[in-house]
């Protein structure tokens, strides 16, 4: 998959970081196919849209989630504050499920298992 | 395990962007990256899922940048949609010069991405100075024969 990085410069205003793409585009292809069935063909820009887009969204998901920590007092990032960022942004709904999963990877626990330390 | 890791994004990009972000002394714990990570890569599966359906609605087969910055809009990621817009059009912009350029090597005819006269001109000019050069590659390659052609003055172009 092409990987261009001339332009990258041009478009560092964005994020204000330079150099190729943050995240490798192939996987990102792969990823996007994984998601439906019915997803069959891909642009060759979309992985390069999602590259820019994911890395907003982590950057989002990241601030929000040391806010949580900072009201904890704390240095350290821990994965209670993203649950919490994540139950305190309405469109990160769809990731409810997903931040409260149990650890073991056991799928068909219940949502209510609670492993959010208090 | 190998195939758990290659359905999500690399745990390495992912913590280099937590890093940029977050304040130099600030520690983030390998539990909160896995997280991220996973968020991460079900965030471009919700968006994708998004806009596939739109595609699908509207008899199209490939997801392209567009249906990615409406699926965005779709689901409240408004200010993300906005920037990649932006994103978008300037990549289409890099683009369009990239296969400007190469086309006016190989082709007689104008790119037909671009409407604006200025450009053109410079196409034009471009297959002329290259037709040029190739001429005078010629000459060099085969000088006899060209002085057959347009003298026929050369002693050694005529029969021994």
């Amino acid at each position: 998959m092409r990987q261009p990085g001339i332009y990258s410069g041009m478009l560092s205003g964005l994020s204000g970081k330079t150099g190729p793409h943050s995240l490798p585009l192939a996987r990102i292809k792969k990823i996007m196919k994984k998601s439906g069935d019915d997803v069959k063909m891909i642009s060759g820009e979309a992985p390069i849209v999602f590259s820019k887009a994911c890395e907003l969204f982590i950057e989002e998901l990241t601030r929000r989630s040391w806010m949580m920590t900072m009201q904890g007092k704390r240095r350290t990032l821990q994965k209670d504050d993203v649950a919490s960022a994540v139950a305190a942004t309405d469109i990160f709904d769809f990731l409810v499920n997903l931040v409260t999963e149990p650890l073991n990877g056991d799928e068909d626990a219940p949502g209510g298992t609670d492993i959010i330390e208090h | 395990m190998v195939d758990e890791q290659e359905r999500l994004l690399p745990i390495a990009n992912v913590g280099r962007i937590m890093k940029e972000i977050l304040p130099p002394s600030a520690k983030i714990s390998k539990e909160a990256k896995q997280t991220i990570q996973e968020c991460a890569t079900e965030f471009i599966g919700f968006v994708t899922g998004e806009a596939s359906d739109r595609c699908h609605k509207e008899n199209r087969k490939t997801v392209n940048g567009d249906d990615i910055c409406w699926a965005l809009s779709n689901l409240g990621f408004d200010n993300y949609a906005e920037a990649m817009a932006r994103y978008l059009h300037k990549y289409r912009e890099y683009e369009r010069e990239k296969n400007r350029n190469s086309n006016s090597n190989n082709n007689q005819t104008l790119a037909t991405t671009s409407g604006d006269n200025k450009d053109d001109e410079e196409l034009h000019f471009g297959i002329e100075e290259q037709q040029v050069r190739q001429v005078e590659t010629h000459q060099n390659l085969a000088p006899l024969e060209f002085q057959f052609i347009d003298k026929g003055k050369s002693s050694t172009s005529e029969p021994a």
